[in-house]
Formats: structure tokens, C-alpha cells, sequence
């Protein structure tokens, strides 16, 4: 386990009940403050990896760490966006929000108030007494992210999170996405996101890991040494999307 | 009777009991099918229908079974007036929910699948055969197994019964059960339940298998492998017995919630406004011809009877109205003891999956094992402490009887509804850490409470025939009859049994009118709730 790491997964594997072998020997560290993300082909288990990073799946051997300390259940320390936008239909947006902080010590006032102000972060202000079902879904995802946020998260485990947003709406959460989560309000200091749209992992991430192989492994790692915004058009994008492909190609 | 010749019949009298209520099962079916494509095809068809099987599914038509059984014998008469009496009573209580699955299926028929029927000609045998039927095997399967279980618990009461001082009886287990009992001949009472629930636990393994084969084959983008046709393998069967919470989860979405798919308001006048002027004017002009019909059968019904008798029947309806509220009162307290316990043991079993595996089949096997057969042999072994103890036992019994007629519709109905819940919404639980209580109140009740909702309406509707049952038993055991002080289903027992049919059919009237209103303004308006505001689906956004 690296000293300094804020999460870290040591020789993790994973086996389905029905016997398939995941991944396995997976190590994964992040540091503070720091964007990873993992890519690999549809099926070799990033969704899975991503869970058991959470501990929402234990993982069949191997053990994970936030800050030292070995997770051992799911925590909202460590807090998961899911793909599907998953917001509870009969709650409006503060009351999505408010479940982080329900059995924290808060009173209903300070609930009120620290649900409002992170709805703030994400964009929505004055949105706060709308239902999921009067929202977009670039509204609905906001929701879930600030959600997430409001329950003090250490790290941010992302799953697919713009996957069911159209490609405009998507773009727009994506270039505020980074300064929403690195918000000097907020408690995070690591993030991991999964996805398969590559201009979106190399926009955001200030390291990528590269899953291949069956069962899955970190295949390669890469550390994106450009500065934000980042643009598809700068060279420097297509030659790590290049070497990227080159690490995922052929599908193992 | 000679012993052997006892042991053929018994497994001939569970055969046709058995035999008995499947058969009302696929005439429910086949009949189904045709209303449904009735239905679609005809919006006023379609309106009328509707509003009619999904109010027939809430009122408990067990109530006017003494009303029917005396429609059925004197008109009728004769074994088959008996064995139709019985049949009508299964029938209604196995149809409505069969029929409004087949309703919602025909109704949910993805427009591509029409389109590709239309665009390729196919007449109507085509159609059925091929989109309808098909399409529509998941939501039946998902309700053959409650539809079994409530058809066997009112078979086997409706096999034998009394009007005035005439005893009239079928073939079957509910008729020989209470014979074997009254010769006092245990072991054979015994080697009939026990035959029973033999056929029972075979019926739910089979329903299991075309539950996980109907979805396997005819859910749309379903994960359950489908199964070809071929020998039966025991490795898979046996398989298929340890994972029976599998079907049930797999069904879980193609469980019957009436109110889901019933016609949009204003559909009816866009449709109507839509016909020709003649077709309008033909219409009204039938619509009208039945309504002065019936009026006029009514009013001559009303005419026929003397006025002194409608003022005796009126002078009985304070009485009637007192022990309708006695028994909501039982309805109550059964109502809420099955929701609790659904509740607790229900979300137990679903968070605890390897328990769920052998509780649930367990549970589902005695929930389908009619409960008028063994609660005799409940009685008879704790009535003598149950009376010394506590003199009031009878209303203990009757609240039992009750539950355990109920409580699996609401069980089911939540678990159902637990399975539902997406996998995000136990991560986000998880995730947050939520305690239980937290998790009930803000999640789980809300998340399933369309489920609930139809789970009650179901609980409500059977403890009225548990109490129909149970608060007036004559010769239960040893001569020794079960009966309540007040109650309104005693009353129709005793008038029924007494011959005083014309206070029995006011009483039923009465109640069906209360039920309706309770219907209408109760269940009815939870169920708009429910449909507007907690459909757990809408809580994940898939674009």
C-alpha cells in the first residue's frame, strides 16, 4: 500500500458465484487530489472492479484501503455514482440529497442547509423542490452527484456517470465536473471513474489504468501531463488516445 | 370402507379437487384471452370491462356465495347444479386477476411487434398465436400461483355446504375432509391432508417451471436463459427447486398491479369523439336498450316482492350495519398483523438471500395448502386449553383463520415488491449507511407501495372469506361449533343455513354497497397515489 495513498486496492480478484474468475492481482492506489480513471473493453468487469473498491461487492481476495484504514463495509466515504441516474421519484432534489446526512448527527435546519448549499455546487440552485420526474436528465445526474457529495465522501467512485446524458448535456456537466468535485467546499480528494468514451476519461483524468485480458488485469497505466481545459484538438490528446487504443487492442 | 378402497378414494377426491380448480384456471385463461383482444380492439368494450373486473377483483364475492348457491340449486338442481355452484365460486375467485394480467399484457404489446403483425397480414388466430398469447405468458404465469392458491382455499369449502336443512356436497377433498373427520377415523384424515399437500407441493414446482420457462421464452430482454425443449434433466430440476426465489423475482415484474395499465382518463371521450355520428346514435341506442332492460328486471324483481317484507328486511338493517363494523374491526386487526409481519419477515428474506431459499418455497407450499382443511385439526388440538384459558377463544380463532387465509397475498405482494427495487437504490442504501428504520420509512415502504397496496386490497378481500368461514363453523370438531356473538358473516351463515334467503341476499347487498364505497374512496384513491407518485422504475433514468 503506497504511504499517502487515499484509496488503495491491494491484490484484489474477484470471482462470480458461478465460478468465473473476474479479475484478479488488480493493485490500484490514488493520491490526493487526484482524477483516475479505468478503461478497459465491455464485460472484463470495470463496473465490478469499481464496487468492490466500495466494498458494495467484497472482494473474493485481496484487501482495500481508505486513508490506512481497511475498508471492511460499504461507507459513505466512499460513495458511488452509478450509470443509471438513480433518484428516488417520490423525494424532490433536497430530500434526494438530504438521505446522505439522515443518521449523521445533523439536525433538520443543518440538513436543510448543507443539502441546499451542495445543490448550489452542482448547479441547481432554485431546483431544490423539484421532483426527479420534472428534471432533465443532466438535472437528475446533479442530483446524484450532489447526493454523493453531501454525505463527506473521501473518494468518488464513478460509474459510466454521463452514459444517459446526451452528448451536449454531457459535455457541459464533463467541463464542470472537475472543478465541481475539487470544490474547496467539498471533502473529496480522490476520484476513480470507469467509462468507455475515451475524450471523456483523457479530459478528465490525470491517470488512466488500462483493464485487459481474462481474467482482467491493469495492463497498463498512463499519467496525462496536460492542463485543463483540455481540448480534443491539442496533438497531445491524440497521442494518448493512440496509446491508449494500443493498450485495449487487441481485446484479450 | 374397506381401507384400501378409503386410500384410492382419497387420492381420487384430491385428484378431483385439484382437477376441479385447474380447470377453472384455463377456462379463466382461454376466456381471458378472448376478453382481452375484445378489449383492445374496442375502446368501449374496453371501458365498460375494465371498470368492471378491476371493482369485481376488491369485493369479496365469497359473501354472496349463499345468494349464488341458491340460484345455482334450485335453478339449476341436481349434482350439476352443486358442482356449478362450486365452480362459480372458484371462478370468481381465480378469474380477475387472470384476466387483468391478460389485460395488461395485450394492452403493452410493443407497437413494433403490432406493426410487424399488420405489415405481414396476419388474421386473428395468427395474431393471438403468435404476438398476444405469447406476450401475454409471463404476467399469466405470474399469476397462476395466487390464483391456484385462492381457488384451492374456496374449492375446498364450496365442495359441501348447508342451505336450510338440505346438505348438499361434490366429490372432492373439502366434502370426504369433513366425513373422515366425523367417523373419527384420524389416520385417514391425516393420509388426506397429507395427499393434499403432496398435490399442492407438485401444482407450485410445476407453476415454478413455466414461471422460469414463460420468462425465459416470452419476457422481452430478459437475462434468463431459455430452456429448450428436451428430456427433463434432473441435474436442472433440482436446480430449479433450490433457486425457486428465482422465477419469483424474475416475475416480479410481470406481477398484476390493476391500476397500472388501466385506460388513461379521457381516452374514452378522444375515441368516442372519433366515431361516426351513426355509430354514436347505434351505441347509445344499445347502451340504453340494456340499461331500460335492466331497470325494468329490477323494478319487477322490487314489485314482486311485498312491501311488508321490504319493511322487514329494512327493519333488519341497523342490526346488519353493527356487525359489518364488528367485522371491519376483524378485517382490521388481521390486516395489520399480516403487513407487519409481511414487512419484517419480508424484507428479512429479502436481504438474506439464502434464507429466501428455503423459507419462501416453504412458505409459498403452505400458502397454497387451503387452510379450512387443517384449521379443524387446530382447533381440536388446543381448544380445551384455548376455552379454560381464555373464554372469549372463538374471536382468537376467527382473527387466526383470518390471517392465515390472508397473510401471503401482502407477503407476496411487498416481497414482490422489494425484489423491484433497482440495484442501484440497495447501493445507494448501502452506501449511505442507512439504518433500518431509515431505510423502511423513506425507501423501502414508498418504493413498494404499489405493491402493498394491491397486496392489501387482495389480504382485505380473503379475510372476509376467512371470516365468512370461520365465525360460524357447525360441527367443526366432535359436534362443537365455532361461532362469534356478532358478526355480519355469521348473520349470512346463520340465515343462509336458517333458509332466510331474502335477509342473507339484503345483507349481501348492503355489504357489497359498502364495500363498493370503501372501494372507491379508499383503495381506489391509494392507488392513484401510488401510481402517480411511487413507481420505483421512473427513479432510474436510462436514456
Amino acid at each position: 500500500m503506497p504511504i499517502g495513498a487515499i484509496l488503495s486496492a491491494v491484490d484484489i480478484s474477484y470471482i462470480f458465484p458461478s465460478g468465473k474468475e473476474v479479475f484478479t492481482g488488480i493493485n490500484i492506489s490514488t493520491g490526493e487530489n487526484e482524477f483516475v480513471s479505468i478503461v478497459g473493453p465491455s464485460g472484463i468487469g470495470k463496473s465490478t472492479l469499481l464496487r468492490t473498491l466500495g466494498y458494495l461487492i467484497p472482494p473474493t481476495s485481496g484487501r482495500v484501503f481508505l486513508m490506512g484504514q481497511e475498508v471492511k463495509k460499504p461507507s459513505s466515504k466512499i460513495s458511488l455514482i452509478h450509470q443509471s441516474i438513480a433518484t428516488f421519484p417520490w423525494m424532490t432534489a433536497i430530500d434526494n440529497v438530504k438521505l446522505a446526512l439522515i443518521g449523521k448527527g445533523f439536525s433538520q435546519d443543518e440538513m436543510n442547509d448543507t443539502a441546499r448549499k451542495t445543490l448550489e455546487t452542482v448547479g441547481l440552485k432554485g431546483a431544490e423542490g423539484l421532483y426527479p420526474k420534472e428534471m432533465s436528465g443532466g438535472m437528475r445526474q446533479r442530483v446524484a452527484i450532489a447526493r454523493a457529495l453531501a454525505g463527506s465522501p473521501e473518494v468518488l467512485l464513478m460509474d459510466e456517470p454521463f452514459v444517459h446524458l446526451d452528448e451536449l448535456t454531457a459535455e457541459g456537466l464533463r467541463q464542470e465536473i472537475y472543478d465541481i468535485l475539487f470544490n474547496p467546499l467539498t471533502t473529496l480528494k480522490s476520484v476513480v471513474l470507469v467509462s468507455h468514451n475515451l475524450d471523456e476519461v483523457l479530459e478528465l483524468s490525470d491517470r488512466v489504468l488500462i483493464m485487459n485480458g481474462s481474467p482482467a488485469k491493469i495492463v497498463d497505466e498512463l499519467i496525462i501531463e496536460m492542463p485543463r481545459p483540455r481540448s480534443t484538438r491539442d496533438s497531445r490528446f491524440s497521442a494518448y488516445l493512440d496509446k491508449i487504443y494500443a493498450s485495449l487492442t487487441p481485446v484479450r | 370402507m374397506r381401507p384400501v378402497n378409503l386410500l384410492l378414494i382419497i387420492q381420487l377426491a384430491a385428484g378431483a379437487t385439484i382437477l376441479r380448480v385447474l380447470l377453472i384456471i384455463v377456462v379463466s385463461i382461454l376466456t381471458g384471452w378472448l376478453l382481452a383482444y375484445a378489449s383492445i380492439k374496442s375502446s368501449i368494450f374496453e371501458s365498460i370491462y375494465i371498470p368492471v373486473i378491476s371493482s369485481m377483483e376488491s369485493v369479496p364475492v365469497i359473501t354472496f356465495f349463499p345468494v349464488v348457491l341458491v340460484i345455482f340449486v334450485t335453478r339449476i338442481g341436481g349434482p350439476l347444479g352443486t358442482e356449478l355452484a362450486s365452480d362459480f365460486l372458484v371462478m370468481t375467485a381465480v378469474v380477475w386477476n387472470i384476466w387483468i394480467a391478460q389485460y395488461q399484457s395485450f394492452k403493452t404489446v410493443p407497437k413494433e411487434l403490432q406493426e410487424v403483425t399488420i405489415n405481414h397480414e396476419l388474421g386473428f388466430f395468427s395474431k393471438m398465436r403468435r404476438l398476444y398469447m405469447p406476450f401475454s405468458m409471463p404476467k399469466i404465469a405470474a399469476n397462476l400461483f395466487p390464483s391456484f392458491a385462492d381457488g384451492l382455499f374456496y374449492i375446498t369449502v364450496s365442495e359441501v355446504f348447508s342451505i336450510g336443512t338440505k346438505s348438499f356436497s361434490v366429490f372432492g377433498i373439502g366434502s370426504l375432509i369433513p366425513r373422515l373427520v366425523a367417523s373419527g377415523d384420524m389416520y385417514y384424515v391425516w393420509v388426506a391432508m397429507l395427499t393434499l399437500a403432496a398435490w399442492v407441493a407438485i401444482i407450485t414446482f410445476v407453476f415454478r417451471y413455466i414461471a422460469r420457462f414463460s420468462v425465459a421464452k416470452y419476457g422481452l430482454d430478459t437475462a434468463a436463459p431459455i430452456r429448450r425443449r428436451g428430456k427433463v434433466n434432473i441435474m436442472h430440476t433440482y436446480q430449479a427447486w433450490n433457486t425457486l426465489t428465482g422465477p419469483m423475482k424474475r416475475l416480479s415484474k410481470h406481477f398484476t398491479s390493476t391500476f397500472r395499465v388501466l385506460p388513461t382518463r379521457g381516452s374514452f371521450g378522444r375515441r368516442w369523439s372519433a366515431l361516426s355520428s351513426s355509430r354514436k346514435y347505434i351505441m347509445i341506442g344499445a347502451f340504453l336498450f340494456i340499461l331500460i332492460a335492466l331497470l325494468a328486471e329490477i323494478a319487477l324483481y322490487v314489485v314482486s316482492v311485498p312491501i311488508g317484507y321490504w319493511g322487514y328486511l329494512i327493519s333488519y338493517t341497523p342490526l346488519i350495519l353493527y356487525n359489518m363494523a364488528f367485522d371491519y374491526a376483524r378485517v382490521a386487526i388481521i390486516t395489520l398483523i399480516s403487513l407487519v409481519i409481511a414487512i419484517f419477515v419480508g424484507y428479512y428474506l429479502a436481504v438474506h438471500q439464502r434464507a429466501a431459499v428455503t423459507v419462501f418455497p416453504a412458505i409459498q407450499i403452505i400458502s397454497a395448502f387451503p387452510a379450512p382443511v387443517y384449521f379443524p385439526l387446530v382447533f381440536a388440538a388446543t381448544f380445551g386449553y384455548m376455552y379454560a384459558v381464555f373464554p372469549a377463544s372463538s374471536e382468537i380463532y376467527v382473527l387466526f383463520l383470518g390471517f392465515i387465509s390472508t397473510f401471503y397475498y401482502v407477503f407476496y405482494s411487498f416481497w414482490m415488491g422489494v425484489q423491484t427495487i433497482p440495484s442501484e437504490f440497495w447501493e445507494i442504501m448501502e452506501n449511505h449507511e442507512l439504518g433500518f428504520f431509515t431505510r423502511m420509512r423513506r425507501i423501502i415502504l414508498p418504493a413498494t407501495f404499489p405493491y402493498l397496496v394491491a397486496g392489501l386490497s387482495s389480504t382485505i378481500d380473503s379475510a372476509w372469506g376467512g371470516l365468512m368461514i370461520g365465525e360460524y363453523w357447525p360441527d367443526i370438531f366432535s359436534g362443537k361449533t365455532l361461532e362469534v356473538h356478532v358478526g355480519l358473516m355469521k348473520m349470512l351463515d346463520v340465515f343462509t343455513y336458517q333458509g332466510r334467503i331474502g335477509l342473507a341476499a339484503w345483507s349481501s347487498l348492503l355489504f357489497a354497497i359498502v364495500v363498493t364505497i370503501f372501494s372507491l374512496f379508499f383503495t381506489k384513491k391509494l392507488m392513484t397515489m401510488a401510481r402517480e407518485k411511487y413507481v420505483i422504475e421512473e427513479g432510474v433514468y436510462a436514456a
